[in-house]
This record gives C-alpha cells, structure tokens and sequence, in this order.
C-alpha cells in the first residue's frame, strides 16, 4: 500500500510536500475494519455542470462521520472562484459571479478537502500512522471525476479515494423507486424521506454533505439490523 | 471557524429553550454538535451511563423510561439525558427510541459554556428534568395515589364498538352517520382493516372549508393510515400521543382489530383533581363506602384549585357542589335502600354549606322540609337523615356540634311547622333563640323538591325583615362577632386552650357573614351568597356601595387565608382549621388583614347606629 495507491496508469507521482502527497503516504482502509472504526467524510460539491472537463467547481462542502457520529464542529463550507463565469447555472445553485467574486480559487481551496481526506489520530484519539477517510457522497462520481480533475491539473497526478455512495446503498438496498434512479444526485431528498429524515430546504455543498451523511447512518442502522451484526467497511464500500 | 449549518440553526431556533438565544449564539450553536441515529427500537441512554452530553431529537420520538414505566416521550425539538447536565450525576432513566430517530448531541463542556452565558438554557432543562422526576415519582406512588392515567389501560376507555363507514361512502353519508351516532371522528374500514379516520376537523378543514363536494368519497378527506394504539397501552400514553401530535381521537387496536377509540374527552375525564369529574365519579357509585373513597379527592381538588389560584368564592362554590353531590349520592343511596319516600320533601342545606362558602372540614348543617300531606312521625325520615349524616361523616363532614341536622327531630319539620318555627323566631326571639335561627335563614334546597323551600323562604324571609325584635338581635349578634382587631399592635389571640396564639379567622369570616345576613333580611332579599346579600342590602339603599365592596372583599381575604392555611395542614397530614398563625404571614397579608378587620369593625359599628336597638 503507499503511493502505487494514487497513481493512475501511465501517470506521474504527486510533487512530494504537496497535500495529495500527504494524502498518498496515508494507509487505505483495510475493508475487513469495523465501520465503527472507520473514518469517513461527507462530500458535496456545487458545480457549474457534470463535465468536469468543461464545468467549474463552485462550492465544497465537508464534514466528518466519526464512529456513527457527524461532527458538526469539523464541518467546512467553502465558495470557489470559478476560472470563469457561472453562466446559467447561476439559476440551478444561487451561486452568482459577484458573490464567488473575492473568494479563493481552487488551487487555494483544494488542499483543505485532501487535508480532510486523511487522519493522523486513530478513532480513540491516539496519534498514529496517518491514516485515509474513506469518501462518502450521493452519486459519488460527481465528486470524485471533479476531484480527480483538479488533482490532474493542480498536482498532476491523481487521486484514487475509497468510496461509500448513499445512492448505490439505497439502490442495493432497494429503497428507491427505479424510475427515480436516472435523476441521480437530486434524488438525495427522496432517499431521505424513505427514511422519515427532516426536509431540507436550504441547498447548500455543506447542507448536502450533512444530508448524504445522516442518510448513511441511517442506512448503515438498517443494513446492520438486516445483516443481525455489526457492519464492516466492506458491507457498504462502493469502490 | 463556524460553518453557516442552516438547516440544524434554522431548527434549533424553532424550539425553546434555543428560540429565545441571540442570532449569534444560535449561529454558532450547531458546530457545536454532532449529529447521530438510532433505529426504532436502539436503547441510547441507559440508567448508570455516564451522561456527558445533552440529546435533541431532530426527527423521531424517543421513550424515557423508569424500570420500564413511561416517563415521557419526546419528539422533535424535545431534549433529554439532562440527569448528567443537570444533576451531575449519571444518567437515571433509560431513553429508547421510539420511531427511527435523528438525534443532536451537544457535548456538556458546551452545554455549560452556553449556559454560564445564557442561564434560561440551564433553567428550561431543569424544569423538563424536574417534569421527569416528578412524572417518575407520581408513577411510583401510583398503587398508592391511584392515579387514573397511570393506572388505566386505554381498553378500560372504550365505550362501544367504533363507528366505522366504508371507504366508497359519501362525505355526507359519513357526516350523517357521525350524528346519528354522536360521535366526533368517524373510522374509515375495509374487511375490518382500517384505512384512515375523519373527524369534525376534517370535516371543517378539508370539506367544507377547501370546497369538497359532499359527495365525494369520504377516502380523499380521510387522514390515511392513522396513528393506532395497542389495547394494552397507558392512558397516560394516549395523552402523551395526543399532545405530541396534537390529534384528539385514537383508534385503540388489538391483533390487528380495532376495539374502539379513545379521545380527548375520555382522557379529561381522567382527570383526578377536576371537580366537574369528580362529581361524576360520585353520582356512579353503588355504595356509601364508594362515596366515601370518592369524597377523600375533595381535599385535592381543593388545593389544585387553591395552586391555580382560583378565588376563595369559586372555592366555596366548588366545595358547596362537591358536598351537594355527596348528599344527593347518600340520599339516593338511602333512597334504593329505605324504599320510596313517603311523602314530598326537600333535603336543605344550612349555613356555609347552604351559602356556598364552605372550607375544608366545615360541619354538616342540614334539615328536611315535608309536605304538608307527610306524616313527620313516619321513622322512613329519620332512617333517611341517620343514613346521610352518617355518611357525610364518614365523608369527612363532621356533626353539627348545635345539632342543626335533620337527624333532630326538631329540624324535620312540615311546610306549615317551618312556617310556624320561623314564626316564633320573628315574634318572640329570645337571644338564645336567635342564635339557633340565623343559620336556618341560611337554608337551600340540596335534593328532593327544592318548591317546598322555596315556598317556605318567599314567606318567612319578609316576615323576619318586619320583626324588628329579630334584627335587633341578629344586628346586637353580628356586632358580638368582634374581629381580633387589636391584633396586630396586642396581639388579640385566642388565649386558651389547643389554639393559643393563634388568629380564628372565621370571626372575621363569621363577621361578614352575619352582617350581610341582617342587611339582607333587612332588605327581605331572599338571595344566600354573602356577597349577592350585600349587593340586595346596596340596592335596597341599606348599605353604602363602598361599604358593601369593601366586604366583600374582606370576605374574599380572610376565605382565601383560611383556604390556604388549611390546604397547608392538609398537605402535612392535619386536620383543617380556621386557627391561623399571624406569625407565619407575610407583611402583606398582615397588612392586608388588618385592613379587613378594620372594614368589618367599622360596618359593625354603622350597622349598629343604625339599627333598631335591643330594648
């Protein structure tokens, strides 16, 4: 495990002392752990579109789930400069060219979500080797093809995450109506109800990473009862 | 750095004690947190956790429980594991969640910060804590005490089969069905499955008000899937569902049937320290010894109404229609027993109980007015009065130490030998004589045919107004009753005896009462309350409307002291009385009471002048 981890094929190392370096360094998480024990952040990301060849990122939001816990207090919320305008997606996130205007661009934004990617502290709080949070979203290939994307621009290498999708659980879980499945990501509220969670009406990249988070737990609760044991990483790890 | 959380602030700022903190407190309040969820049925706190946190619930409903009692159920914005916020000690109920539930935890080294700042936080969960404990300890004294909702099963509350349609009937069809049956909430079934519940609301609500036709079928208005409760479930619970969800009616299941429904309405009728029910319950027992059960609630109602502040007059009201309720479940008792009465006749009230000014442990005073066809010497009468004096005492109403009870031959008189009695107190009192009477002017009709008394009163309440012998005496009695107004400079105590240095304020009540009865015989106003009887004296020109205010409100006060003083020996386990300690008054009070007598003295005084004097 180490740095083969990160790299793509054919692609170069990440440049040493950069945030995706730190990250490399830090061991995956063995799928056999308890998910009790598994460190885990909620990830959303606002975007100008679904290519992240051609499309911005906007916003980021993240906040840890920590031993069937969210942690509100290390919950972060960023708006992104984007390269250039918003255009009409202004209409789909609220997000206008003034408002994201004296905000930080990627590059600056960037290394506080690889920083959250990782832990140096185990899950009783002693200091360790650094180890890896495992990526959790709804409909997850948004966040991880921006992800990528950025790292391959920023730090020219890229970033292979472990990740836990709410949208492919609730699908294996059949708790989504199929015709349903093709809107993909907005179908985090409608996941959510399944389960009596509280509406949300305030969309926002943080207000949705502590949405697909509450949905895990409470989908990781029931999967748990159908299983009659406590889950491993491996009972709801989607790659 | 604080992220904005809308969601968990916007949340937090619709529920107490949060609703009331700055903007900038709440904005930082949910970074605060964690978020966590238990699946129905996950037990999150148990009793002997160390507690290190508060817990809100954000969706859901959790249980707390003592040994498997229901404490409270708390739903969405409720909190608890305050045993460690607020106690310091661990956690003493065990919180199990109820529905699937999203839950906020604050960690307590914030929740002390916020509340060194902020105290009204701090005092909210020590209120709701102090709600549970109390709960807690009422459901342990429950065997005791007997409390209804602890001790009923919602089954004992069903009356009847439900009163159901099918889903295809008419809105107006279920509309005409409920009134026929006088029901408010109608269930909707299918194959004895139930589908959904419509009740007047509804009706309101979702027909007429949101234009439905009335021939739609009743599916579209109904509420689908109602919450149910099992048969075996706690009143306490249905109340519980009932005001977490604010729904009034609940349909009560059992293996998949419904038994019935159970409302609003039925749970009220639980309650223990409601007089209007506690009149009921007495009208429903079969035997004096459940009569006597029935009338041990009085003292109860009493002090909840005394705690709700409610005046010293309601009081007297209250207590006059309890004791009416006892007497008339005694004399019906009698009734069933004794056979048939022979001959019309009223059971009258005396005194206090007949004014409606009772207090608490106030002697029966009674008497029985016949027809003038009865035989008085019929022993059925006297079999009657035993059995209900007896009763009342065993009810807590002690004998008429003078003897004004219907079991006194003396006081079973016949319309025409009432007539003559009162006669002979206007024509020839003599001061002992005067003594005795005063109370028989205090005379209503408690049972039977009230007519025959209020015959009786229209004749002899004139008659004692022209005798100006009788008001002369009455007038030198109430002038007699002199309030210990030198109290409060000597220090006017009874001096002898088990009640030294103490205050009996039913002189000063006493006072009132007999000047208020003089004035309004003066007056020939046949009213009884004493304050309707200083009104009558203010509007026949006989008393100052100032003066006739002034005591009633004295009356008010010193009633009120002589209540809570009771109440309070009631409560540490004595005997009611009226010997109040001036020492245990606050300056208010002493102040405020010292004023009252002043007001009775000097209309004692006034009276006097006035009055035709003894010769």
């Amino acid at each position: 495990m180490g740095l083969r981890d990160v790299l793509g094929v054919g692609r170069r190392l990440p440049e040493p002392g950069t945030p995706l370096a730190a990250l490399a360094q830090a061991s995956r998480v063995d799928p056999r752990t308890p998910l009790a024990e598994v460190e885990l952040l909620a990830l959303d990301l606002e975007t100008t579109g679904l290519d992240p060849g051609r499309h911005e990122v906007l916003s980021v939001g993240h906040v840890p789930v920590v031993g069937g816990r969210v942690l509100l207090r290390q919950a972060r919320h960023e708006l992104v400069r984007p390269r250039g305008p918003v255009g009409e997606s202004a209409v789909h996130h609220g997000l206008t060219d003034d408002r994201l205007a004296d905000r930080p661009d990627l590059a600056q934004v960037l290394p506080g979500v690889l920083d959250a990617l990782r832990t140096d502290t185990g899950p009783s709080g002693e200091v360790g080797r650094p180890v890896r949070r495992v990526l959790l979203a709804h409909f997850a290939q948004i966040e991880t093809a921006f992800l990528d994307e950025a790292c391959r621009r920023l730090y020219g290498a890229r970033v292979a995450l472990q990740v836990v999708d709410t949208l492919t659980l609730a699908q294996r879980m059949l708790r989504v109506p199929t015709p349903e499945l093709a809107t993909g990501r907005l179908r985090l509220d409608a996941c959510r109800r399944t389960y009596r969670l509280p509406r949300y009406r305030a969309h926002s990249a943080v207000t949705d990473a502590l949405a697909c988070a509450e949905l895990f737990l409470a989908q990781t609760a029931e999967l748990a009862e159908q299983h009659g044991r406590p889950l491993r990483l491996a009972d709801v790890l989607t790659r | 750095m604080d992220v904005e959380l809308a969601e968990i602030r916007d949340f937090l700022a619709q529920h107490p004690p949060f609703d009331a903190l700055p903007d900038d407190v709440l904005d930082r309040l949910p970074s605060r947190c964690s978020v966590s969820y238990a699946r129905r049925g996950t037990v999150v706190l148990s009793p002997g956790d160390p507690g290190d946190r508060l817990y809100l619930v954000r969706s859901g409903a959790v249980d707390i429980t003592d040994e498997g009692r229901l404490v409270d159920r708390v739903g969405a914005g409720g909190g608890f594991g305050m045993s460690a916020l607020v106690e310091h000690v661990p956690a003493r109920y065990a919180a199990t969640a109820r529905e699937d539930t999203l839950l906020l935890e604050l960690p307590q080294a914030d929740f002390d910060a916020l509340v060194a700042e902020h105290p009204a936080v701090a005092v909210h969960f020590a209120a709701t804590h102090h709600g549970r404990i109390t709960a807690a300890i009422t459901q342990l004294q429950a065997p005791v005490r007997g409390s209804a909702v602890l001790k009923t099963s919602v089954r004992e509350l069903l009356r009847g089969e439900p009163v159901s349609v099918a889903p295809s009937a008419t809105v107006a069809e279920g509309a005409r069905v409920m009134t026929r049956a006088g029901v408010s909430s109608l269930l909707v079934m299918q194959d004895g499955a139930l589908l959904g519940i419509v009740t007047d609301r509804d009706l309101r609500r979702r027909v007429l008000a949101a234009g439905v036709a009335p021939d739609r079928p009743v599916s579209e208005v109904m509420t689908a899937d109602p919450v149910t409760l099992p048969a075996r479930a706690l009143a306490l619970e249905a109340m519980l569902e009932m005001t977490g969800r604010n729904i009034h009616h609940l349909p009560v299941v059992e293996d998949g049937q419904v038994l019935g429904l159970v409302t609003t309405t039925d749970l009220v009728r639980l309650e223990r320290s409601n007089p209007v029910y506690v009149v009921a319950d007495v009208q429903r027992q079969q035997d004096v010894p459940g009569v006597v059960e029935q009338a041990a609630r009085v003292p109860a109602v009493v002090a909840q109404l005394v705690r709700e502040d409610a005046s010293a007059a309601d009081v007297g009201r209250v207590l006059a229609a309890l004791t009416d309720a006892l007497t008339r479940r005694l004399v019906a008792l009698a009734e069933a027993d004794l056979g048939p009465a022979p001959g019309r006749y009223a059971w009258t009230a005396l005194g206090s109980t007949a004014r409606e000014e009772q207090g608490l442990g106030s002697d029966q005073d009674h008497a029985l007015v016949l027809a003038d066809d009865a035989d008085p010497a019929d022993p059925w009468w006297a079999a009657l009065a035993e059995r209900v004096t007896e009763g009342l005492e065993a009810c807590g109403r002690p004998r008429c130490a003078g003897g004004a009870m219907a079991t006194n031959p003396r006081w079973r008189l016949r319309l025409g030998g009432w007539r003559a009695q009162f006669g002979r107190w206007s024509d020839e009192p003599t001061p002992d004589a005067v003594l005795r009477a005063a109370i028989f002017y205090d005379m209503r009709a408690v049972d039977g045919d009230a007519g025959l008394v209020d015959t009786l009163r229209a004749e002899v309440v004139p008659m004692g107004g022209r005798s100006d012998l009788l008001l002369a005496h009455l007038t030198a009695q109430a002038a007699r009753m002199r309030p210990p107004i030198g109290f409060f400079r000597g220090f006017v105590l009874e001096d002898a005896g088990e009640h030294r240095d103490t205050l009996d304020l039913k002189r000063g009540i006493g006072a009132v009462v007999q000047l208020a009865r003089v004035h309004a015989l003066r007056a020939s106003s046949t009213a009884l309350g004493t304050g309707e009887r200083l009104a009558a004296a203010r509007d026949a020109g006989l008393l100052a409307a100032e003066s006739a205010t002034d005591l009633s409100d004295a009356l008010e006060l010193l009633s009120y002291l002589r209540l809570r003083h009771q109440v309070a020996r009631v409560a540490a386990g004595e005997a009611p009385d009226s010997h109040l300690d001036p020492r245990q008054l606050g300056s208010l009070d002493r102040r405020h009471l010292r004023d009252a007598f002043a007001i009775v003295r000097s209309a004692q005084q006034g009276l006097t002048s006035r009055s035709p004097q003894v010769g």
